[in-house]
């Protein structure tokens, strides 16, 4: 009996599951459907918005404030792709539930969904760039063996921010505030993780903050997969895994648990 | 016993105030709000159920704990005490296509809904050609949603709901928005999938619509239960509180004055006088004399309202013409049903009511005009066989209506 009911569970654990992706990767084109049909570049824009700012970093820090960094154009391209990500994702999960309320009126849509597909339409962005970072790999990459850890690299990082998105707009429900702080910690955000600048230049005394920050690792960790650099440590390879996987499982708790009061706050 | 699909059980819910909601500042200062301090219930203590085939009606004034209650039945919202069950596969429109996105086209968005309603992506795409037609869209399917009416929106969200076969069914006023015919049409689905054995929970302003429908209503009260049982009983009972509410509000004659011609104040003028209709006055063609026109022809209803203690808010307007021999009603009309929007009425509203065209037979008529509580809850003004008007036009004769017609007479001779 016992094994019965298990595999009862294990199978409506596997379809809950299998709905929760059909329900994200729907939404998520849906959304970005609505975002492109109507513009005449479409699927253009985002690749445009990347390049620019790609262009004007690589101006600014090669002529004006030369950091000495090489190979800086993929150097940038690879800090771009990952903090872009990062920083709408985070911000458009955290109020997930705020600008789609009409959503947790639908009794059949699970709620952890939405900020799953805040997290997963700006990845499309970094989908996109990825051949233009192959092309800069060509042109002046150092590839070497670490390549093969590029999708692990955003594995985490997707796991990291699902489990920052489900706690963030949760909290927003309850604490309406929490937007503006996570907006204003975004900006401060930025300047604490090395995009433009290297960890190397970075003055002894501050290098812990870097190192205790989730973001510099995964950028390490991307530009280790293409440009050759060194892997960060073992210790924080390991510190942002467990930190990911914590998240995500507390997230995935606190959402779960606060998701009964949801509609009674919108 | 038979089978219960869907049960509450001493249903309590309370909502969450805001100002009682704790936010940055309380958590950070460390100061609990005082949430306990004169607590509101939207519920109190609810029980009631529904068995296989059961099309329960829930009326009762805005404010009731209606939507509550279906909120509660669909699982988007939890009470804060009691149980409630319902089968895993209910289904429910609670309100209309929000989640619709108005860049992507009809059928676009009919599968979202197919998909959010729990179809898998396989049986939403094989759904979506019926869904198309059930909403009698194809035209349309492929037009970006912004170009659609409130009342296509309906029909395609109804459309995706023809298509699950639930075993119980929760519908918000929804149907209010679609023109009769696609109302009829989603009521004769409901009617099928309650034949199939659905239970259906379905909250409505239009007690016509619930004594025709529904075979048991539960009547809300400011989020108690009044009264549950058979549809036609439940529903009478809550229009004879709301004429016995209307009649408490009439005042004791204080209006004297202002009683003119046929109107007396607690006799044939009943209501609570907030709004009072004046002056009415019934037109025809220009050759007809006052209150009097002619068969086939124009009739205009011109009346004001006045709004004597503040503004009210979108009040029902309802003009009823009798036959005066017979007393049989000619027709029965009112602002809600019809869809027309009265607004606010600060201080005065001028009303006008045209018919291109009367057909009724010649004879005496006599109406009731009246100002209503937007949920019928009581009246604000009603005047009961008070107007009376006369239609010309030929000898007085049996039958109410004189359609336009002619006669042909051809004779033939037979060899």
């Amino acid at each position: 009996v016992n094994a019965v009911t298990r595999s009862g569970r294990n199978r409506s654990r596997a379809r809950s599951a299998s709905r929760f992706r059909t329900l994200v990767v729907h939404l998520s084109k849906r959304e970005l459907d609505s975002l492109h049909r109507t513009t005449s570049l479409g699927w253009a824009w985002p690749l445009a918005r990347q390049l620019a700012q790609l262009g004007v970093l690589v101006f600014v820090f090669s002529n004006i404030l030369d950091l000495g960094i090489p190979n800086f154009p993929l150097f940038v391209f690879m800090g771009l792709l990952s903090w872009n990500w990062f920083s709408s994702g985070i911000s458009n999960g955290t109020s997930s539930f705020l600008n789609r309320r009409h959503f947790l009126a639908q009794p059949k849509l699970p709620p952890i969904v939405l900020p799953a597909v805040a997290v997963a339409v700006p990845f499309v962005d970094v989908l996109l760039g990825i051949p233009v970072a192959a092309v800069l790999v060509v042109v002046s990459g150092d590839p070497g063996w670490t390549l093969l850890l590029f999708p692990i690299w955003i594995v985490i990082q997707f796991v990291f921010m699902l489990g920052a998105a489900w706690m963030l707009a949760t909290a927003s429900v309850f604490f309406r505030d929490v937007p503006n702080v996570v907006g204003v910690a975004l900006t401060l955000l930025f300047y604490v993780t090395p995009v433009f600048y290297s960890l190397r230049v970075v003055p002894e005394q501050f290098q812990w903050v870097l190192q205790v920050n989730p973001l510099a690792t995964f950028l390490e960790g991307y530009r280790s997969a293409v440009l050759g650099d060194p892997l960060p440590g073992l210790g924080r390879i390991l510190g942002v895994t467990v930190v990911a996987i914590t998240l995500a499982a507390v997230g995935q708790h606190v959402l779960r648990r606060y998701q009964p009061r949801f509609s009674d706050y919108l | 016993m038979s089978e219960r699909l869907v049960t509450f059980e001493d249903v309590w819910k309370e909502y969450p105030r805001w100002e009682s909601a704790p936010t940055l500042r309380t958590l950070l200062v460390g100061r609990r709000p005082t949430a306990t301090a004169g607590r509101r219930w939207a519920l109190e203590g609810l029980t009631f159920d529904l068995g296989p085939g059961d099309f329960v009606g829930l009326v009762g004034p805005t404010g009731a704990g209606k939507s509550t209650v279906l909120r509660l039945a669909s699982g988007v919202s939890t009470a804060s005490r009691g149980r409630i069950r319902t089968p895993p596969d209910t289904a429910s429109v609670l309100s209309l296509g929000y989640s619709f996105d108005g860049t992507l086209s009809g059928a676009e968005n009919a599968y979202t809904s197919a998909l959010l309603a729990g179809l898998s992506p396989r049986q939403a795409r094989a759904a979506l050609p019926s869904i198309v037609e059930f909403a009698e869209l194809p035209d349309y399917a492929e037009a970006p949603l912004r170009t659609y009416s409130d009342g296509m929106k309906l029909r395609l969200a109804f459309g995706v709901l023809a298509h699950l076969h639930p075993r119980a069914l929760l519908l918000d006023e929804v149907l209010a928005v679609g023109d009769a015919h696609f109302q009829q049409k989603c009521l004769a689905r409901i009617d099928e999938l309650r034949d199939a054995g659905t239970a259906v929970l379905f909250a409505s302003h239009d007690l016509e619509q619930v004594k025709r429908h529904c075979n048991a209503a539960v009547w809300l009260q400011q989020g108690r239960l009044r009264a549950f049982g058979e549809a036609k009983e439940v529903v009478g009972q809550y229009e004879s509180a709301s004429h016995a509410e209307t009649l408490s509000r009439t005042p004791v004659a204080a209006a004297s004055e202002e009683d003119a011609g046929p109107l007396r104040v607690g006799e044939n003028r009943l209501g609570s006088q907030e709004v009072t209709i004046e002056d009415v006055v019934l037109t025809g063609d220009p050759e007809c004399a006052p209150g009097s026109i002619r068969s086939g022809g124009r009739l205009e209803i011109a009346f004001r309202l006045r709004a004597h203690h503040g503004p009210v808010i979108e009040p029902i307007l309802g003009v009823t013409l009798w036959d005066d021999i017979d007393g049989v009603a000619v027709w029965d009309i009112n602002t809600q049903v019809e869809g027309v929007v009265v607004g606010t009425i600060r201080d005065v509203a001028d009303v006008r009511l045209v018919f291109d065209s009367v057909p009724l037979a010649p004879g005496p008529y006599i109406m009731d005009v009246g100002v209503y509580e937007p949920d019928w809850q009581f009246a604000y003004d009603f005047h009961g066989n008070a107007y009376r008007l006369v239609v010309t036009g030929g000898p007085p004769s049996k039958g109410l209506i004189r359609p336009l017609h002619a006669w042909t007479v051809s004779r033939r001779t037979l060899p």
